[in-house]
């Protein structure tokens, strides 16, 4: 077939222009290190490259909600355990002062001492992020939450609790709002209270409360009185007397599913209430320690009294004590999800930038010998075109 | 005249010509369009002798181009698809730039936004996590506005182009049309073709089909009629027609095209057009518009649902949340030919049911029609109209305003024009509404085991959604909402009241009291935070089946796909083309080395001939010496 010599040459130069753009656009990919520049080159892949990257930058932001809230968390671990001693403590001062050896001077110093601790509780429950937000303040951080009052604490905060989400489908619960930490403890043994009458007139003191097992608590509110004589009766929340019976000292007493025991001479009229517990705060747990011991204690009657007052004090600290421990564990968990939660971030992280890296990044050991064999082509083309473009009849007429 | 002189002569001349031909192939070896001619040698008629015929030298019939006529139409509808295609992959490549390159890109911007939302729903009380919320909106609205303006400045950009082929469409009919004459006359008055003429005319109508695609017809006295695909005539005869590029009926920056014949002005629908007009109107209907409406679409879809979704809170000081960013209102343009005064007043009803392709609504004497811009195709409609019940069609809502003529159009640009609108509507960090607007809790008093689940937003618009609730319970499985009523109760319940609802679990006891009330100021909640940054995984498009991001990486492979398959069809077109100039070159074009063997074979041929004379002169020689004895 005939060849024109223009032809010849432009699809020559054409062909020797398409090597040159080749070998460009390998070495482009090699120093970019990216083969998909624009959507164009992979439709398909550039469209999957916009879910990706966005699934990873979630996951990225994630891992730092992840910090900020372990951040949070940790702190609030810190109080608490602080939280924790500084009850124990007390507990320990409730028990030295409670002892019969002590004199009521010495009493009273404990008491003082026990001030001391029932600030640095307020202290405690008053701990910031840091960066001047209550940890225990719900969603008003920015509020101081607990400050004493006339009436026993003022709390400031709210039940708000926030939940931060650490992957696409889990999110962890923020530090539980003060009110569920430090307020609402249930007083007595936790299921029930039996509290003394304050008008009580005798030496009856309470020996030990709790469930009689063999009966459901039945929930309502008892009152049990002693006639002076010998003899008690049960009435329950309507003022129906429920049972009578005859109190001996040490001897159990059940109704309603609780058992009690009593020591000590009921005056006429004393009785005991005993009613589904009460919540009560920690800070009136700890004044009430406080309030015990600076009872009088000079006749049989008020150190009956007393022994009532520290019976209660006891159980509620107990509560109280368990209940923070119940705080520090659900803290726990929330740090034990984080720490879950970042392993298998990191793992869906790198199995995202790996398929990413599939479709977006080049293959240097695949494009620099793609690049070396364009770059031979190349050669190849421009050593002939030169040659045959040189090559012509007209040469040889001379 | 059958002796040596006459023949040598007239072999002398002959040759001389081919020589000059040849001469001329090589010369033009590199000319566009130049087809290699070829002199055509006949045998002079010999005289009759009564011996015989006596040949009396060479003539030469004619100089005549050497090509294959039926590759003419197929080079013309191929240059005219090369054009077409040549112009569509470059633009659509640069849209493919605008949308998938990373520094232009929305998908970055967008998921840094996503990114700062959560930030604020982690730390709702940090005035900085806010701040960073605000600027990422701002930058995710700018990148709309960039992408759109981008877009924008390539249609004026083709508008321009448009205008500009028009004029070069018309200079070449011109052209044509004058080589047209010339053509007839030279070949009146030498009854020979005028090569050189008929390549002119041959590369301008190559030319002339590269930018608007052109079939011809030839006359018999040789004139060529050439009109366009759609049989719209460019040139008859001696006469051009005029292209003129008038304002679309709706809008000043988009064009029409029309032609002027002798008949008038008639329009020229650029459906069937091809050529380099071809690809730029493709590239408006199949690139920018579709674009346009992708990227307003989801300019809607951010706006609306997150201003929903902001509403559904309440900011920083205690106010319910508003608008963060500014709404989106789709523009109406009626068309300049209306009688009437209607217009529509437009709002957003439906993300779900969007597409944000433009429509038009015709008013056709008793009701009002809506279809599609583009292809014509009717929409479905519903409602009257009126501002209580607004026309929905596309998801816009549409209420009517003066008084339409039979025939007005209203062009409604549903998303095309929504992008370059996207803004921040707050410019306070404590606006953004992070918090839930209801606030629940337990009575500190309670003695029962109730817990409150999270409390949930159901109905963010219900008029008492703040008003104080207290759930009392009254006897054992029994509550009363506000002191009223007598409600049963199973531990896991879902208590729904005024807008919100949530879970209780456990046993209360009898007395126990759960309250409900206004979030308040300055609250640290995120319960809002947490679902304004999960906007972008929410289904917003068709129907609710796709996010944000899933519509973002569509629109990135749908261009890119477009710009990909324009870019392969050229190649292929381009390929195509190739093989069709050299099948013409393999006839048409100039070998330098057969015109040095020819120029030889013809200098070899002139030195025989000059032999001849000189032979002749010498037998003349030796006769005159035989007188002269």
């Amino acid at each position: 077939m005939r060849i024109s010599t223009n032809l010849q040459f432009t699809q020559s130069l054409n062909a020797l222009l398409a090597r040159q753009a080749e070998s460009f656009k390998t070495q482009l990919q090699l120093s970019t290190g990216q083969k998909i520049n624009t959507a164009a080159q992979d439709p398909v892949g550039a469209g999957s490259i916009v879910q990706l990257d966005r699934a990873r930058a979630e996951l990225e932001r994630f891992g730092a909600n992840s910090n900020v809230l372990a951040n949070r968390l940790n702190l609030a671990e810190v109080a608490l355990t602080s939280t924790g001693d500084r009850l124990l403590r007390v507990r320990e001062l409730a028990v030295q002062g409670f002892n019969g050896s002590q004199s009521p001077e010495s009493r009273s110093a404990i008491a003082d001492e026990l001030e001391q601790q029932l600030e640095a509780l307020f202290a405690l429950a008053n701990s910031d992020d840091g960066s001047g937000r209550y940890l225990f303040a719900g969603s008003q951080g920015s509020a101081v939450p607990f400050t004493p009052g006339p009436g026993g604490v003022v709390y400031a905060g709210d039940q708000v609790q926030r939940r931060v989400d650490v992957s696409p489908s889990l999110s962890v619960a923020d530090v539980a709002p003060g009110s569920e930490i430090f307020l609402r403890v249930p007083t007595g043994n936790g299921t029930f209270a039996a509290r003394p009458d304050p008008a009580n007139a005798g030496t009856l003191v309470l020996g030990s409360a709790g469930l009689s097992g063999s009966t459901p608590w039945a929930p309502d509110s008892y009152r049990i009185v002693f006639d002076g004589a010998g003899g008690y009766s049960v009435e329950d929340g309507s003022a129906t007397v429920i049972a009578t019976g005859t109190y001996t000292p040490g001897e159990a007493i059940e109704f309603g599913g609780v058992q009690l025991r009593f020591n000590g001479a009921p005056a006429a009229g004393d009785s005991f209430s005993v009613q589904p517990s009460p919540r009560q705060d920690v800070f009136a747990t700890v004044q009430g320690v406080i309030d015990a011991l600076r009872l009088p204690s000079a006749t049989p009657e008020q150190r009956a009294a007393q022994q009532n007052a520290f019976f209660a004090s006891l159980e509620d600290l107990g509560a109280a004590q368990e209940q923070i421990i119940d705080a520090r564990s659900k803290i726990g968990a929330g740090l034990n999800t984080l720490d879950r939660t970042t392993e298998e971030r990191a793992s869906q992280v790198l199995s995202l930038s790996t398929t990413l890296s599939g479709i977006r990044d080049v293959n240097y050991a695949e494009a620099a010998s793609r690049l070396s064999q364009q770059l031979l082509m190349l050669e190849a083309a421009q050593a002939t075109f030169a040659k045959v473009q040189g090559n012509s009849l007209f040469n040889y007429i001379r | 005249m059958s002796d040596p002189f006459s023949i040598g002569t007239s072999a002398l001349l002959a040759f001389q010509r081919a020589m000059a031909t040849a001469s001329n192939n090589v010369a033009n070896a590199s000319t566009p369009g130049y087809t290699r001619q070829r002199v055509e040698f006949s045998a002079r008629i010999g005289q009759g002798q009564g011996f015989g015929f006596l040949g009396a030298g060479v003539q030469i019939s004619g100089v005549n181009r050497l090509l294959n006529t039926f590759l003419i139409s197929r080079l013309d509808s191929s240059a005219s698809e090369l054009g077409r295609l040549q112009v569509l992959s470059g633009l659509a490549n640069r849209v493919d730039r605008v949308v998938s390159e990373s520094g232009t890109s929305l998908s970055r911007p967008i998921s840094d936004f996503f990114d700062s939302a959560q930030g604020v729903a982690t730390e709702p009380t940090s005035a900085a996590a806010r701040q960073a919320m605000l600027d990422g909106g701002e930058n995710a609205a700018a990148r709309f506005r960039t992408q759109a303006n981008q877009l924008n400045q390539l249609d004026l950009e083709t508008g321009q182009r448009i205008g500009n082929t028009v004029d070069e469409v018309n200079s070449l009919s011109a052209q044509i049309a004058r080589l047209n004459r010339d053509i007839v006359r030279a070949r009146g008055e030498f009854n020979q073709p005028p090569n050189d003429l008929l390549d002119a005319r041959d590369q301008a109508v190559r030319q002339l089909s590269a930018k608007i695609g052109v079939i011809t017809f030839e006359q018999d006295d040789g004139a060529l009629n050439v009109q366009t695909a759609s049989g719209a005539s460019l040139v008859l005869g001696n006469n051009s027609q005029t292209i003129s590029v008038t304002r679309d009926p709706f809008r000043l920056d988009r064009q029409q095209l029309s032609i002027t014949s002798p008949l008038g002005v008639t329009s020229l629908p650029t459906a069937g057009l091809g050529g380099e007009l071809a690809g730029l109107f493709n590239f408006r209907n199949q690139v920018i518009d579709p674009a346009l409406a992708q990227l307003g679409r989801m300019a809607i879809g951010l706006t609306e649902s997150f201003n929903a979704q902001q509403r559904a809170g309440v900011d920083f000081n205690g106010n319910a949340g508003t608008d963060f960013f500014r709404p989106i209102v789709p523009s109406t343009l009626p068309s300049i030919n209306n009688g009437g005064t209607a217009n529509f007043t437009t709002g957003i009803s439906d993300v779900g049911a969007m597409s944000g392709r433009d429509i038009v609504l015709r008013w056709d004497g008793t009701n009002w029609q809506a279809r599609l811009a583009s292809t014509g195709a009717s929409l479905p409609m519903t409602g009257t109209g009126t501002a209580g019940d607004p026309f929905i069609v596309e998801g816009v809502s549409l209420e009517v305003n003066g008084v339409p003529a039979v025939g007005d159009d209203i062009l409604v640009r549903t998303g095309s024009d929504a992008a370059r609108q996207m803004a921040m509507a707050m410019t306070d960090p404590n606006r953004i509404a992070a918090a839930l607007p209801v606030r629940s809790s337990a009575a500190l008093g309670n003695t029962g085991n109730g817990i409150l689940g999270p409390l949930s937003i159901v109905d963010p618009s219900d008029p008492n959604l703040q008003a104080p609730v207290t759930i009392e319970f009254t006897a054992p499985g029994i509550y009363s909402v506000n002191g009223a009523g007598a409600f049963p109760y199973t531990p896991g319940d879902t208590i729904a009241i005024n807008g919100w609802q949530v879970t209780l679990d456990g046993t209360p006891a009898v007395g126990d009291q759960f309250n409900f009330g206004p979030m308040g100021a300055r609250s640290g909640d995120n319960g809002n935070a947490r679902l304004l940054a999960n906007v972008g995984n929410v289904g917003l498009f068709n129907g609710g089946n796709q996010n944000l991001t899933a519509a973002l990486s569509e629109m990135t492979s749908q261009f890119g796909g477009i710009a990909r398959q324009a870019e392969y069809t050229l190649g292929a077109q381009q390929a195509i083309d190739n093989q069709l100039q050299t099948e013409r070159d393999a006839v048409s074009g100039v070998n330098l080395d057969e015109e040095a063997a020819n120029l030889l074979k013809f200098q070899q041929s002139y030195q025989a001939a000059a032999q001849i004379i000189s032979i002749a002169n010498a037998a003349f020689d030796s006769l005159l010496a035989a007188v002269r004895r």
